[in-house]
């Protein structure tokens, strides 16, 4: 019984300390978004590791997966799952190039707008810099820990797919490191990166299946 | 007497081209068992979860398959991107089957009929016996499916389910292979279809 207690007033205690989410006035949003330009500027490449979970309601635990992720300016992401299973997409220009266990493909996302916008959205989060998408109504939050954005789709068709896309931002060095997409469901994918190194050379020869 | 073998010859030609060969070669045997049972998604605790390579006319496609029962006689079956996108949410409840969510792009009715189909056998948990054959190693159980059959392959020497055909009449439409080190989680899973180029490889996630 007074374990119990104690446990009790350990979540009490715990959830009054967690971060509470405030919204941000215009001139704090005004200066975030200079600090969030001005590092995705000065970022030329990054690497980092992630831990992707999937949460379905139904399910006991989350889906999880994990591996790297490399990006080198402008515009080219390569993202690869290693664990439980190998699997990796690169993504450049109009192409979608797919490693799946050792099965090759190829993705022209040319044609499909909504595969570029998707593509856009994964890019730009990556470098955190998406203010200017005319696509999205933005909101701004700030807790002790993090900085929130959170894009809410205004195309209908995107909306069907994804009901909110949020990043969460380093206090101190305006680095996303935490993406969250929130389906129309409720269910949602969370990816969390770790052990990033920014602007180390980052040879053309990553992006190549 | 030559009309009689002409006859006889055309016979045997004609029953034979059109029986199966799933059961070519095996004896009937009398059975007790009313019915067969396919465990591999069978235990409400646990998230089924697989990677899926998929195959459909020579294009490759991968994802995550989830599968969860969710009642007692309810499957939650669930296909989402490698980056964790659903692209569609089934549920199966005996005969009822319910469509949570499908991509616009998936959401065709032949395309879903056939998930539906392939989904519903594999995680259905139990079935009527019709006949029962022996091979050396293996008991075979067939059983009704609407207007098709299903038949049941289990190894006789562990008890095992490594295999389910679904048939017509006369031509075998598409066969589910399993590989279980316990008997109880499937390992890997492969779709097959005959008459549509379409197969289906699920591989169990591995422990951490």
């Amino acid at each position: 019984m007074r374990n119990y207690f104690l446990l009790l007033f350990f979540i009490a205690f715990s959830s009054t300390i967690q971060a509470q989410d405030v919204t941000m006035n215009a001139s704090e949003i005004a200066a975030f978004k200079e600090k969030v330009i001005a590092s995705a500027k000065a970022t030329q490449t990054i690497k980092t590791d992630f831990v992707q979970y999937k949460h379905l309601d139904f399910l006991a635990d989350d889906v999880k997966t994990s591996g790297k992720m490399v990006f080198k300016a402008p515009g080219l992401v390569k993202w690869e799952y290693t664990n439980p299973y190998q699997y990796s997409v690169i993504f450049k220009e109009d192409q979608l190039l797919i490693n799946d266990g050792g099965t090759k493909s190829k993705v022209d996302i040319g044609n499909s707008k909504l595969f570029k916008k998707l593509n856009q959205l994964i890019v730009n989060s990556v470098k955190g810099n998406m203010f200017n998408d005319s696509d999205f109504t933005v909101s701004f939050y700030k807790s002790s820990k993090y900085n929130k954005a959170v894009f809410i789709p205004k195309d209908k068709k995107i909306a069907s797919y994804i009901a909110s896309f949020e990043l969460l931002f380093n206090k101190n060095d305006a680095q996303v490191f935490e993406v969250k997409m929130v389906e129309p469901s409720q269910d949602f994918t969370r990816i969390i990166f770790s052990n990033r190194t920014l602007n180390t050379t980052i040879n053309d020869s990553v992006f190549s299946n | 007497m030559i009309r009689f073998l002409a006859i006889s010859l055309l016979a045997t030609v004609v029953l034979t081209s059109c029986s199966l060969k799933t059961t070519e070669g095996l004896r009937q045997v009398p059975f007790t068992k009313i019915e067969v049972e396919n465990p591999y998604f069978s235990n409400a605790e646990i998230d089924y979860v697989y990677k899926a390579k998929i195959e459909v006319y020579g294009k490759n496609f991968g994802g995550i398959l989830i599968i969860k029962k969710i009642a007692a006689k309810s499957h939650r079956v669930v296909f989402t991107t490698e980056f964790g996108s659903k692209l569609f949410d089934f549920q199966f409840e005996d005969d009822t089957f319910t469509k949570n969510f499908i991509v616009e792009e998936l959401d065709k009715k032949f395309i879903i009929n056939i998930l539906k189909d392939d989904f519903k056998l594999l995680v259905n948990e139990k079935a009527k016996i019709l006949e029962v054959y022996e091979s050396e190693n293996q008991r075979i159980y067939k059983t009704h499916n609407d207007e098709r059959f299903n038949f049941y392959f289990i190894n006789a020497g562990t008890g095992q389910l490594q295999k389910i055909v679904n048939t017509s009449k006369t031509k075998e439409k598409m066969e589910i292979d399993f590989t279980s080190s316990d008997g109880k989680i499937a390992d890997t899973i492969a779709i097959k279809h005959n008459n549509i180029k379409l197969t289906i490889d699920l591989e169990k996630f591995k422990k951490e």
